[in-house]
């Protein structure tokens, strides 16, 4: 499998703030990656980047096999580009705005453009200026999705969009999908991505921290078991020095356990009489909040 | 039964007006430095224009021949009234000639400041979270409002001061200073009433704006119809109520009572209205857009982005040439009165070197427009609507020469039907069909300036986008220049277009300093589009 984009080293400075600081990507081409990372840990600057809307200061970045900063506008002809805060001409309503941004683009498909509209339930004849947050967003991803590219770079897209828009979102870009197109979805709300992202990358003060499946990742953190013993008291005092954030509550003991202990904590439980099991994979929050345990300690957030 | 203690949900200092104080303060730390600026221009400019007269008409025979020309009724539209023409003193020339031109931008600042508090904070959002704090319903309007009367005031007194160190008399200076702050306040409370009607902030302003041209109009109708305030016209506007207080000869101060009460009301109207329209909604509904688009490029999106911003630059430029060609036998009879003149507009035909100098203010007047031009370019950038088009197989060449182009055009375009409408109105006013020809070339021949002006913006914007404010002076030094270039060191105009383009019609054509202007200009422009295309996008 080719990629669609690799990025090595990058680094970017504001004046005295490193925005990227070493930052590495690898997309491969056809996934939906997930790009997460909280405000201001280089999720945009990246994506600038990639956009050629901004130069690297260091590092090296390959996008569909180009220069995305020397081919920005051969490149361009093959991806779009939803921003997480769409600005719209004040006076052009979004009918005229979506076929603008299609003009430029060489043209877009008519049939899917009409199709987006009704499913995104948006009116096209609002002015730039009297859009909702929401409305914007719902242009930018219109014009966006009804254009035939190879490449979504989506910032944050969803920002503003209700519960029912959200699902509509997340079924359009698995059809993008299934049409051969790779996404790479910047967000911070993580079950979004979970739904659809078959690879994240974790990104934080402008470092790749975290990148795999979703499955290899899993693999890296802790699995939580809840289990009902018969000797609780007994299974406890074995398990102590394995597990991590042991408690004992009415014959029940739950505990987080690291994939590579699996094997010994489950061979140790049937001595104790096994009552009931029940076992949590780390949901994607919980791999994501574990790479920022610390930060969430300076918040005085209790980590998990 | 039990009582418990409950808090009142009015306790303490809850009313409409609560929260006033620190909105004020927010608002006038926002608008601090604009107010600073703004004082101390108006009354440099006041301070300047009067000593100028000092020096232009130190003698009788020159302020009786300027008195003459004033009476004319294409001089009187863009003047005053014409009170005390008949012993027409520097007081009388300055409240006759000046205070309408003080008036018009102090009331522009008051009716940017007014929709500036009262809508955009309501448009960005900003004003949700401030009326979710316990803050009155009418505190933020009582605040915004407060804040251009600061800012009015500010300027006022700044510029009275400045009066004070003129041979005016102080109780006229006062006069005039308090007639320039009355007319502000009333479009101030007209601006106040258009942010209620208003879906947006931006048709607030542009309703402010029309009222402050009907306004002007009114006046201009009623003082060439009527002199000295006679006219029911004149009535109808506020520039005329404060026109008729007449400093430094009658000295009234009753006419500024109209004006206050028409404050009064105004502002008590925008208050009832602003109690029956939503947060975020005007009174006025706005029409529905167009569901698909025609726009094919960013040449259409440039000309629909700036066609208002062209067509009312156009008419403001287009008006002055008008002005200019009407005055034309004024300007021919006047300057044969005063042999010593001539030098004023550089020798030769003093009617022609007079007409060469009207065109050089043409020009930039044009040359503000081409500077707000490429200002709206790079806000386009910091917008995001920059890299909404960048990121679509759009070069940064096509996206800025566009619209750089579109400046280009409009900038030339409106210079040459000035220069049109100057030499149909000069012929007609002097009965001479052939002057058509020189006055249009006069207006060509500083389209050069435009490249210049073009390739600066253009340079900045590419270089150092965020010190733009360095493109409107240069525009502020070409126009000084072509004023008192005369006067000031050789050298000083070095920078200026127009202190190598021939001057028109005074001088004949020459070509060569017209091709190194353009080209310098172009090169100019080159460089910044290069420098443009090498720098991180902003915003």
């Amino acid at each position: 499998m080719t990629d669609a984009i690799t990025a090595t080293g990058l680094v970017k400075t504001f004046g005295a703030k490193r925005a990227l600081d070493g930052f590495d990507l690898r997309v491969a081409t056809g996934e939906v990656h997930g790009f997460l990372g909280p405000n201001g840990a280089g999720k945009s600057t990246t994506i600038r980047v990639l956009l050629g809307l901004i130069r690297a200061d260091e590092g090296e970045v390959t996008l569909l096999g180009g220069d995305p900063w020397r081919d920005a506008v051969a490149l361009h002809r093959r991806l779009a580009y939803v921003p997480g805060d769409v600005t719209l001409w004040p006076t052009l309503s979004g009918g005229e705005s979506i076929d603008l941004l299609g003009r430029l683009r060489g043209g877009l498909d008519p049939r899917r453009r009409a199709d987006l509209v009704e499913r995104f339930e948006l009116d096209t004849t609002v002015k730039g200026r009297a859009y909702s947050k929401g409305n914007r967003q719902k242009v930018a991803l219109v014009a966006a999705l009804a254009a035939d590219v190879e490449l979504l770079l989506m910032d944050e897209p969803t920002s503003g969009l209700d519960p029912l828009m959200e699902a509509l979102f997340q079924e359009v870009v698995r059809e993008a999908a299934a049409d051969g197109r790779t996404v790479l979805l910047s967000s911070h709300i993580l079950a979004e991505v979970e739904a659809l992202a078959q690879r994240v990358t974790i990104i934080r003060a402008g470092r790749t921290v975290q990148t795999g499946t979703l499955t290899e990742l899993r693999s890296l953190t802790r699995t939580t078991v809840q289990v009902g013993l018969r000797d609780a008291d007994g299974a406890g005092a074995v398990l102590a020095e394995r597990v991590h954030d042991l408690r004992a509550d009415d014959g029940h003991l739950t505990f987080d356990v690291e994939a590579t202990a699996l094997d010994d904590v489950l061979a140790a439980l049937p001595a104790h009489g096994v009552t009931s099991l029940v076992a949590h994979p780390p949901t994607l929050e919980d791999l994501f909040l574990r790479q920022y345990s610390d930060e969430l300690d300076a918040l005085q957030v209790p980590g998990r | 039964m039990t009582t418990t203690a409950v808090r009142p949900a009015t306790q303490g200092t809850a009313g409409a007006l609560t929260g006033t104080r620190p909105l004020l303060r927010l608002a006038l730390r926002a608008d601090r430095w604009r107010i600073v600026v703004w004082a101390l221009a108006v009354a440099w400019l006041t301070v300047v224009s009067v000593q100028s007269y000092d020096d232009l008409f130190g003698t009788l025979a020159a302020r009786a021949s300027r008195a003459r020309l004033i009476a004319s009724p294409a001089a009187t539209a863009m003047a005053g009234p014409g009170y005390g023409l008949d012993d027409y003193t520097i007081g009388a020339m300055t409240a006759n000639e000046l205070a309408l031109w003080i008036m018009i931008p102090v009331a522009i600042m008051a009716v940017l400041a007014v929709t500036r508090h009262l809508r955009q904070p309501e448009e960005d959002g900003r004003l949700e979270l401030v009326r979710s704090a316990p803050v009155g319903a009418a505190a933020p309007v009582v605040a915004g409002l407060l804040a251009a009367v600061v800012g009015v005031l500010a300027v006022g007194a700044t510029t009275f001061v400045g009066l004070l160190a003129t041979d005016l008399d102080p109780v006229g200076s006062a006069l005039l200073c308090a007639s320039v702050v009355v007319v502000a306040l009333v479009l101030a409370g007209a601006s106040a009433v258009a942010s209620q009607l208003a879906g947006h902030a931006r048709t607030a302003s542009s309703l402010g704006m029309a009222a402050i041209g009907v306004a002007f109009v009114l006046r201009a109708v009623g003082d060439v119809r009527g002199p000295q305030s006679t006219s029911v016209w004149t009535w109808l506007s506020p520039f005329g109520w404060s026109q008729a207080t007449a400093p430094y000869t009658e000295d009234r101060w009753w006419p500024l009572a109209i004006g206050l009460v028409a404050t009064a009301v105004s502002v008590a109207v925008a208050f009832a209205l602003a109690g029956r329209r939503d947060l975020g909604r005007g009174l006025l509904h706005e029409r529905p857009g167009r569901a698909t688009g025609r726009l094919r490029g960013i040449v259409g999106l440039t000309w629909r982005r700036q066609r208002t911003s062209v067509l009312s630059w156009a008419v403001a430029v287009v008006l002055c040439g008008a002005l200019v060609g009407l005055l034309a036998d004024a300007i021919t009879d006047f300057v044969a009165d005063q042999p010593t003149f001539d030098e004023l507009f550089g020798g030769g035909d003093p009617t022609a070197g007079a007409f060469a100098l009207y065109s050089v203010f043409l020009a930039v007047l044009a040359f503000a427009y081409t500077t707000t031009a490429v200002g709206a370019a790079h806000g386009e950038e910091l917008s995001g609507r920059g890299a909404t088009l960048l990121a679509l197989p759009v070069s940064r060449t096509r996206w800025l020469g566009a619209q750089v182009g579109v400046a280009a055009v409009a900038s030339a375009a409106m210079l040459l039907v000035a220069g049109l409408v100057m030499g149909l109105t000069a012929a007609a006013s002097l009965g001479d069909a052939s002057r058509i020809v020189p006055l249009v070339g006069a207006a060509a021949v500083t389209i050069p300036g435009v490249a210049c002006v073009l390739g600066v913006a253009v340079l900045v914007l590419g270089l150092a986008p965020r010190a733009f404010v360095v493109v409107w002076a240069y525009v502020a030094y070409v126009g000084v220049m072509a004023m008192f270039g005369d006067i000031l060191p050789d050298g000083a105009g070095a920078a200026s277009p127009f202190t190598y383009l021939p001057a028109l019609p005074a001088e004949p054509m020459s070509w060569p300093p017209v091709v190194a202007c353009t080209l310098v200009g172009l090169g100019a422009l080159a460089l910044g589009i290069v420098a443009f295309r090498r720098r991180d996008l902003q915003g």
